[in-house]
């Protein structure tokens, strides 16, 4: 297949969205809705990188919203604690995660299935007891207070419409950057290491690595995600990164469909748009609480693994592609590695 | 001393309980190779059923079979209309469906119930026993004697009776035991109301110790899927071994180090473990590819 079909598709989708994200806050009308839109970034950072562990190295993380609390709480004791730049403690959000990951990783190449699963729970749940008990650092379960404002030039990032552009700038970074790397030689190699890893470690992948690689990628992007929400707020409390938030996050990439990296972006966009939606239905009408939003996680969880298992995300984009055919190319390289190019994209 | 033996009792109490959720993973895994992550939500609906029953002024013993037989339902429905829809589908998914049942039961629980822990009578007497210095309340004695009386009852239904001959033979060749008339199917929906069963019992024992709530259930799962993977998937003595080592490893951490820190001890523990012997205590090495 032609290397040039699914870059153009891929450019075209990213151009597009990219105007859909400038112009977003125009559309909004409540400063809450834009707070919100701002969250919908930080998830999608972190969701794109779940995505791409779990749909192109075929891992599970159940553990992903610990990465996420490392990134903000390390920036947060930084910064708040010992007066270090935040643009500075952003390179530690990063390599925290990054560092854990790969400790975490050297396991990783040799457990596999559910092994994982555990692995990655056990460790969430252990850096969750941390975030509450190691109060000396992380003040504990009432929450870390006084972390500072990001500045830029004398300009201040205060919640509202700078930092949502200053997030969506991150996130569509994050996604340009993924998308680069599913187009590279990782990318088929992480492809093909999810397809069959039997076969691809035949065809001489080097597995362990790739697997390992693209676990540290996903714990970088979830420490840029917490360092971008510490310093969205005040405050930060460990009830943000424990099991309920990696869930989150799983829902999110399994909702969008995690065999391509708009499936991440656009789960994590519905998940938050449905949270929000709840929550002010919820303030109108008593029965629905927050516990009807797991119920709803739940429910979604179910019917996506039991009707769409690719996700909502090729599926809308398949129902769509008789659309966009008009546009683009003529169907001329085979229909089936069309598709397949399509949904990875 | 006292403290030392102490701690190593309420380890073995809890740890009994980690057990019998661990045998309620290996059993539904040995069939249908599926991990089920709603078994703490049969525990917890154990215990909340158990409460709600004994409210209404049902007797005790008639509310505790009641309550075993609507688990066991649950659980049977559970296979019925989920699991067994996805069938065909990848680990992965599996277990992120499970996941989705177990938010779901959980999500329900809290909004009949509420969020706040409720009481269960317990057993018999409530006066505690005095042994070698430490004190031991009549209902961790209960719990270990369930835990024993599970793993004897478990064992001889698998091994002795026809029914588990056929259990063990799906477990072994699901083709092969269709074809000497034993339906998988029907045998995975048995494995799915066992441990339902089992995740129940758990739930009805441990009740009055540690007061459920709706989110009992997460802890015990996930320390129960611990144990399993400690003690090696798909055995069911390592999954014994593993509840009580890891219930004993918790319990010394609480008691010695930090109770706030006990949970990141257990599970600090089963990683440094893993990293040991990926295939657990009791696990084969083919087995170490996580059961795939």
């Amino acid at each position: 297949m032609k290397r040039k079909g699914i870059q153009q598709m891929s450019w075209k989708g990213l151009a597009a969205f990219t105007v859909l994200i400038l112009i977003l806050p125009f559309l909004l009308s409540t400063s809450l809705m834009i707070t919100k839109a701002t969250f919908a970034g930080i998830y999608t950072i972190v969701a794109v990188g779940l995505g791409l562990l779990m749909g192109f190295a075929g891992q599970i993380s159940l553990g992903q919203a610990a990465f996420y609390g490392v990134g903000a709480y390390s920036t947060a004791i930084l910064t708040a604690t010992f007066g270090i730049s935040p643009w500075l403690s952003l390179l530690i959000a990063i390599t925290a995660p990054a560092l854990i990951a790969y400790i975490l990783g050297h396991t990783m190449a040799r457990l596999h299935g559910y092994y994982l699963a555990m692995a990655t729970l056990a460790f969430g749940i252990v850096i969750h007891v941390l975030l509450v008990e190691w109060k000396g650092f992380t003040k504990g379960a009432s929450g870390f207070y006084g972390i500072p404002k990001l500045e830029l030039f004398g300009f201040t990032f205060t919640q509202g419409i700078s930092y949502y552009y200053l997030v969506w700038a991150f996130a569509l970074l994050v996604i340009i950057l993924s998308l680069n790397i599913i187009h590279s030689r990782i990318g088929r190699a992480l492809r093909s290491i999810h397809d069959s890893e039997v076969a691809s470690s035949s065809m001489g992948v080097d597995t362990g690595r790739y697997k390992m690689q693209v676990f540290i990628i996903s714990a970088m992007f979830a420490g840029i995600a917490g360092w971008l929400f510490a310093h969205m707020s005040y405050s930060i409390s460990p009830g943000s990164f424990g099991l309920d938030g990696s869930i989150l996050f799983l829902t999110m990439v399994v909702l969008g469909g995690s065999t391509s990296v708009w499936g991440a972006v656009f789960g994590a966009l519905l998940i938050t748009a449905i949270s929000s939606f709840v929550q002010a239905l919820g303030s109108k009408i008593s029965f629905i609480t927050s516990d009807f939003e797991h119920v709803l996680y739940g429910l979604i969880l179910m019917l996506v693994v039991i009707f769409l298992p690719q996700g909502l995300f090729p599926a809308i984009a398949a129902k769509l592609k008789p659309f966009l055919e008009f546009t683009g190319r003529k169907k001329k390289s085979g229909s089936i590695t069309a598709v397949k190019g399509d949904q990875r994209a | 001393m006292a403290d030392s033996v102490q701690f190593l009792i309420s380890g073995l109490t809890i740890g009994s309980i980690y057990a019998i959720v661990a045998l309620g993973f290996v059993t539904i895994y040995s069939v249908t190779k599926v991990i089920n992550l709603a078994q703490g939500e049969f525990v917890m609906l154990g215990g909340m059923i158990m409460f709600s029953l004994l409210k209404l002024g049902i007797p005790y013993l008639i509310a505790f079979l009641t309550t075993i037989a609507m688990v066991i339902m649950i659980g049977w429905l559970l296979e019925r209309t989920i699991v067994r829809k996805a069938k065909g589908a990848d680990a992965l998914s599996l277990i992120i469906l499970t996941i989705g049942a177990a938010i779901f039961i959980r999500g329900i629980a809290s909004m009949i119930w509420g969020k706040d822990s409720v009481k269960v009578a317990s057993f018999a007497s409530n006066e505690p026993v005095s042994v070698m210095g430490a004190t031991i309340t009549p209902q961790s004695i209960w719990v270990m004697v369930f835990m024993l009386v599970i793993v004897a009852g478990l064992f001889l239904l698998i091994e002795k009776t026809m029914l588990g001959k056929a259990f063990r033979a799906c477990s072994v060749n699901p083709l092969a035991a269709r074809l000497m008339a034993v339906s998988p199917k029907k045998m995975s929906s048995f494995s799915f109301a066992l441990s339902a069963g089992l995740g129940a019992l758990a739930g009805l024992v441990i009740a009055p110790i540690i007061f459920p709530a709706y989110d009992m259930g997460v802890m015990l799962g996930i320390k129960g899927f611990s144990a399993t993977i400690l003690g090696g998937l798909g055995s069911a003595p390592g999954a014994v071994l593993g509840g009580l080592l890891l219930g004993v490893i918790e319990s010394l951490g609480a008691g010695f180090i930090s109770s706030g820190m006990k949970d990141a001890i257990a599970f600090g523990f089963v990683l440094m473990l893993l990293l040991i012997r990926p295939y657990g205590l009791l696990g084969e090495k083919n087995v170490g590819k996580g059961g795939l």
